[in-house]
């Protein structure tokens, strides 16, 4: 199974990393976490939660022109494993159409050894951020959105 | 009334009057392990129960020598007076303490309120991560006077004896195998070990800013609950790690001579052949 490719050139680069390298890659990417889109604050209500992860995490998907999707995450500050770990599905994920989304098979990041770096919860609530993904991709394909 | 042990406790004032005290080393320990990465209290160093105390293979701690080398690592001698914090109102701050303790680290304080307290008394936070001279640390046998097996909570559970389930109210039902908004793992059954009253571990730290309660609430609390201090007490939750925040209440706040933390706890407990359940 091909993964898109800017989820792959992610899943190659942890894979070569160390664990030090694996963490200081977390913590940049928690350090560079984007804000919430103005119209999205305070909107959780619209958004899709993801009760699998250790914290408050909340997912919004926007269909650009193309049909591509653009995820926001709405993931508190005192968390920032959380923010790391979601953000390498953001960065591998935005822009891709929802099939292609449908189509990461749910052990994808097996290869990356993340397990190196943080603990098996979180690898749980990583998965759960990717199946609320793929939940959010299938509502757009079913409601034509 | 006031806490039974206070030497046990600072104030983020007394931290911050510390900060370059070489007597004093000051440790994070968090919940999420990238918070100290995004800033710390200055001077302070990390440990993180997953990476830095966990034995490699095994379910357990660190050996006795593996601690020693991560202590001689971080610069702190026998005599060194540890200060813990952390986040999620100190409950890996209190298991980092405890650890501790199981080697026999004698000088261990908590910073009532945590990283939480600092943060909204806006007091800096730094990224720099500092180094200290290394020592040559020599840690006691572990101190299982303060640690509870399975075989010994099977005993106390039959003998009717004082048991506190620190877990939320659906983890100590049997609703949930895991607290809520926690991934659903750890267990094959529900419930709680028998005799063992719940009193939720954020039940003795005020919302706010993560303080502890007052010695008279706690004393209401617990002794309420029918949990007092002239018995053996064992804590328990699902890894042993809220119920490590319970176990320094009862034993530094309130003062109780004798009490357990049974880190096993129910990711242990619920997947135990024959171990006696309530729901």
């Amino acid at each position: 199974m091909k993964l898109p490719p800017k989820l792959q050139e992610i899943v190659d680069d942890f894979a070569a990393m160390t664990r030090e390298e694996k963490l200081e890659t977390l913590i940049a990417y928690a350090e560079t976490f984007p804000p919430l889109p103005e119209h999205l604050k305070d909107a959780r209500s619209k958004m899709e939660p993801v009760p699998e992860c250790m914290t408050l995490v909340f997912l919004f998907g926007e269909r650009q022109p193309d049909g591509g999707i653009l995820f926001h995450m709405d993931i508190p500050p005192q968390s920032p494993t959380v923010r790391g770990l979601a953000t390498i599905l953001a960065n591998g994920l935005n822009g891709c159409q929802p099939e292609e989304i449908l189509s990461v098979p749910a052990d994808f990041f097996l290869p990356m050894n993340l397990h190196e770096a943080v603990s098996q919860q979180r690898l749980n609530g990583f998965a759960g951020v990717l199946m609320h993904m793929k939940n959010v991709a299938r509502k757009m394909l079913e409601q034509k959105l | 009334m006031s806490y039974a042990h206070p030497e046990y406790l600072v104030e983020t004032d007394w931290v911050a009057q510390h900060l370059n005290d070489p007597a004093v080393r000051i440790i994070e320990s968090d919940e999420d392990p990238l918070l100290y990465a995004m800033g710390h209290i200055p001077g302070a160093v990390q440990v993180d129960w997953f990476t830095t105390l966990q034995h490699p293979l095994r379910r357990d701690f660190l050996t006795r020598e593996q601690f020693e080398e991560v202590c001689s690592n971080l610069g702190i001698a026998n005599d060194t007076t540890l200060v813990f914090y952390g986040d999620k109102s100190n409950w890996f701050a209190c298991y980092a303490l405890w650890l501790f303790q199981y080697y026999g680290h004698q000088n261990v304080k908590i910073m009532n309120g945590g990283r939480l307290k600092w943060e909204l008394e806006k007091r800096p936070l730094v990224k720099d991560v500092p180094s200290y001279p290394k020592t040559t640390y020599r840690a006691k046998e572990p101190d299982k006077s303060i640690r509870a097996f399975r075989d010994e909570v099977l005993q106390q559970s039959n003998a009717r004896r004082p048991l506190v389930d620190v877990r939320s109210p659906k983890e100590y039902t049997g609703e949930l195998l895991h607290m809520p908004n926690y991934p659903q793992e750890g267990a094959t059954r529900g419930g709680h070990i028998p005799n063992a009253v719940n009193i939720p571990w954020a039940m003795a730290v005020n919302e706010a800013d993560s303080t502890f309660k007052s010695a008279e609430e706690l004393r209401a609390l617990y002794e309420g609950k029918g949990i007092k201090a002239d018995e053996k007490v064992i804590a328990y939750c699902r890894i042993g790690e809220r119920s490590s925040l319970t176990w320094f209440v009862l034993k530094y706040l309130l003062g109780y001579p004798n009490v357990k933390n049974y880190d096993g706890s129910w990711t242990e407990w619920g997947n135990l052949v024959d171990a006696p359940i309530e729901k």
